[in-house]
């Protein structure tokens, strides 16, 4: 009987081992990891140098940890022993309350802090006179979650202290915390869903002192939506659905991009991108340095320029229907110097829109 | 795991009885090399050295020249030793000290130098003292020296514990079975509660506010992470020694269950502790002299324990941290910590953790900052960090600290003993062997925090 189990377990535990040494060397090396949104390792050279200087036995550790054979299942059996058997809160710094999945960042990091003010402060320095301009913070999923869910937090009123005393009487600060809530946010993702951004929208375009739509047609992506925390948790959240608003004033829209150096026309729904590696990145092409968005239905010569990261690229088509041109600036492409060359400040308004992470994380981002 | 074992397996299994010893030497080469590919050439220098002078004791044994190839063996061992991992530690003392500026010589440690130089030294004395034949076969002295599963972290395997093994080994069904669930369990400790735990002592390392939960919480961890980690190893290479044939000696036996620091040690990195005391502690006279030199020989003995860990002051002090509690305890406390179970393990327990919070960090200002937080000097009671990591790693520590006690092997040994578990006994070791190998896959293809303590080893 006791050499009958030997047997067995000398076979499973033999089949495993060698069953996985065997899979691992057959199986083609993966390019791209859809779920992490990375490049996989590929197998390093293997020269006298590298093996001497130990680069290829280390990238080979690497290469073998990311072309693992059911990576992502092996991924998925992590995050449920995590959670379920040693009942970690986080599991890769993701954490899971009440349904929606969110990272962990309950630290200010102040030399982000004061490097985003910095390059907030060299553009009002440098390109504005008498612009009307207005700065809000995107917060987070983590403002609705951490605290109340006993996760650590981020001191949001000091964070959001630093910007205003920052830029006291340079800027109209306005608070979008009461007009966006968690459910506001895709579950799988950092993102917000701009099916639930026309009050966020309403009550920027009263400080900006335009009028913008309300009313428009809810549409949405067929290909479910995993965003970027399903990836990183390996856990097997429900999808989210990508919905988008449009109306005849979106379907209008001229969008044109200038990362090439020309102006290339753009749709501002790219549904293709929907079934691509990031489908959020639908919503004006992803991240882009510079776009323009001309709406031939508005003629009140009003020009808006928007510097933003990517909560911006699902804003700015609702925002744009009260402009009659809005320019999407990323200074984490294009250098704050160099926008003069190809923005025209003249008249326009200007409207700073950053998340609270990229704000708690810009140094190194956003370019001098 | 999943590339070297199972080409060395086969291989090794397919080798004719007379030549695994060669495959396992060049199996352990390979394995070497794999993380120092510059110090092979080192290690094949130092064993060819020994085995000659191996050689050498045996044919003149009970003659100078005798005396002469080991004192050589066992100087020389230690020099090559001493130039990689203490030069740059002596230098720095002495520029201290004296005021000048001698370069540092900034060699990289080759791993294991540590325990294959114990081993090579006690090959020679025990050659010396007779109590075993100088191995003839280069080969399997160099597959003894280098042995690939011990090689790095332990346990101190002497010559006389496997010359046996080393020229006539049975590879059995009962002893693979007993190795593969050893090593499961060496594998468990060490890649989901070592490595668990390790996370836990990075946090406390990064944290910008350090509180006194967190330094409680840091110093639980940081002992438990040790434990775990050692000890699993040690399994790793005890189950992978049965594979290959081999019986290696135990090296932990749930230290923490210990109620002075005497039996701690007893318990503890044990082949270590019997190196010290076979090959240091005795040749000075042992406790066989007068309580003055009684006391210089433990004390030298603990400072050489405390310096093998690493070049540092800080494992130079550790070292003689439990060489003062060994003499307290058996000038003074040896039957007070008698008296009550409670207390002796409340005893040990604090004494421990303030050892491993001294031997983990090799800046002395920080382990008193540490050691100073524990007691709240400085620092506020606990904050939201601390209490998330409580939260967070909870269950880990737990785990942990139930998992270092005898509790599990007691309890699944008594289930075993009932009707249902000799029923299940054999079905359920299956599953926890697959459950451990699928579970630490997933961790370290997860990429986890995977720290190598033994690097300065």
């Amino acid at each position: 009987m006791k050499n009958k189990k030997n047997v067995i377990l000398i076979s499973l535990a033999g089949l495993y081992i060698f069953g996985l040494f065997l899979w691992c060397v057959l199986k083609p090396a993966d390019e791209f990891s859809l779920t992490e949104r990375r490049k996989l390792a590929q197998k390093p050279e293997l020269t006298m140098e590298t093996v001497l200087n130990g680069s290829f036995t280390s990238k080979f550790d690497t290469y073998s940890a990311d072309q693992f054979p059911l990576r992502e299942t092996f991924r998925t059996v992590n995050s449920f022993v995590s959670l379920y058997v040693l009942q970690r809160g986080d599991v890769n710094d993701i954490y899971v309350a009440k349904g929606y999945a969110s990272k962990l960042e309950p630290e200010i990091h102040q030399d982000s802090v004061d490097w985003g003010l910095n390059r907030l402060q060299f553009i009002l320095d440098k390109y504005v006179t008498d612009n009307k301009v207005v700065f809000a913070m995107v917060p987070d999923k983590n403002y609705y979650l951490a605290k109340q869910n006993g996760y650590p937090y981020l001191d949001y009123a000091s964070f959001a202290q630093a910007f205003e005393k920052g830029l006291a009487g340079r800027t109209q600060i306005v608070d979008l915390t009461d007009t966006v809530t968690l459910n506001d946010y895709y579950r799988t993702d950092t993102h917000w869903s701009q099916d639930k951004l026309v009050p966020a929208v309403d009550k920027l375009g009263e400080a900006l002192g335009v009028s913008v739509d309300k009313s428009y047609e809810t549409r949405q992506a067929e290909a479910p939506f995993y965003g970027v925390y399903y990836g990183q948790s390996a856990l097997p959240l429900p999808a989210d659905t990508i919905k988008y608003l449009t109306n005849d004033k979106v379907n209008g829209f001229k969008v044109t991009c200038f990362d090439t150096g020309k102006g290339v026309e753009m749709p501002v729904y790219d549904l293709e991108k929907t079934t691509d590696k990031d489908p959020y990145e639908m919503f004006l092409g992803g991240p882009k340095a510079l776009i323009t968005i001309e709406n031939p239905a508005a003629d009140n010569g009003r020009h808006l320029i928007l510097f933003r990261d990517s909560f911006g690229s699902s804003l700015a088509p609702l925002l744009a229907t009260g402009y009659e041109k809005v320019t999407l600036v990323d200074i984490r492409y294009l250098s704050p110097a160099m926008v003069g060359r190809m923005v025209d400040f003249e008249g326009a308004d200007v409207l700073f829109l950053y998340s609270v992470s990229v704000l708690n994380n810009c140094t190194g981002q956003f370019i001098k | 795991m999943f590339y070297f074992l199972p080409i060395f397996l086969i291989v090794y299994l397919l080798a004719p009885r007379g030549m695994k010893n060669g495959a396992l030497f060049l199996g352990s080469l390979f394995f070497y090399a794999w993380g120092e590919p510059k110090y092979v050439l080192l290690m094949i220098a130092e064993i060819a050295v020994i085995y000659l002078l191996g050689l050498v004791v045996e044919k003149y044994r009970g003659k100078p020249l005798a005396k002469a190839a080991a004192a050589l063996a066992i100087v020389g061992s230690l020099c090559v030793l001493g130039v990689y991992k203490y030069a740059d530690f002596f230098i720095g003392g002495v520029n201290h000290i004296v005021g000048v500026e001698w370069k540092p010589l900034q060699l990289a440690l080759p791993i294991g130098i540590s325990f294959y130089t114990f081993q090579m030294i006690s090959y020679v004395v025990d050659v010396y003292r007779g109590t075993v034949k100088a191995q003839k076969n280069p080969i399997s002295l160099g597959a003894y020296v280098a042995m690939f599963p011990q090689l790095i972290a332990g346990p101190i395997v002497r010559y006389q514990d496997i010359e046996i093994g080393l020229r006539e080994r049975k590879l059995s069904v009962d002893k693979t079975a007993k190795g593969i669930t050893r090593f499961a369990v060496g594998l468990g400790k060490k890649v989901i509660l070592a490595n668990s735990l390790g996370e836990i002592v990075a946090l406390y390392g990064a944290a910008e506010e350090k509180t006194v939960l967190l330094s409680w919480i840091y110093a639980f961890a940081v002992s438990l992470q040790l434990y775990f980690d050692f000890s699993g190893y040690s399994d790793m290479a005890i189950g992978l020694g049965h594979i290959l044939g081999f019986t290696f000696p135990e090296n932990f036996d749930h230290p923490f269950e210990s109620r002075s620091v005497t039996e701690f040690w007893r318990r503890w990195h044990m082949t270590l502790g019997t190196w010290f005391r076979d090959y240091l502690y005795i040749p000075m006279g042992g406790n066989r002299v007068g309580a003055a030199r009684h006391i210089l020989n433990i004390l030298v003995v603990w400072m050489a324990t405390g310096l093998w860990h690493g070049a540092s002051m800080n494992f130079v002090l550790w070292g003689l941290y439990f060489g003062i509690l060994l003499l307290v305890e058996k000038y003074f406390l040896a039957g007070l910590l008698k008296k009550s179970k409670v207390i002796s393990h409340i005893y040990l327990s604090f004494l421990v953790l303030i050892s491993f919070v001294l031997f983990s960090d090799t800046s002395l200002s920080n382990v008193g900052t540490a050691i100073a937080n524990l007691f709240g000097i400085g620092v506020k009671g606990a904050n939201a960090a601390g209490l998330y990591c409580l939260r967070n790693y909870g269950g880990v520590l737990l785990a942990a600290l139930v998992g270092a006690t005898s509790l599990p092997k007691l309890a699944v040994t008594r289930f075993f003993e009932t009707n249902l578990g000799k029923l299940l006994s054999g079905a359920l070791e299956i599953l926890f062997v697959l459950a451990i190998f699928v579970t630490c896959t997933a961790f370290l293809v997860n990429g986890s925090y995977n720290p190598f303590l033994y690097f300065r080893f």
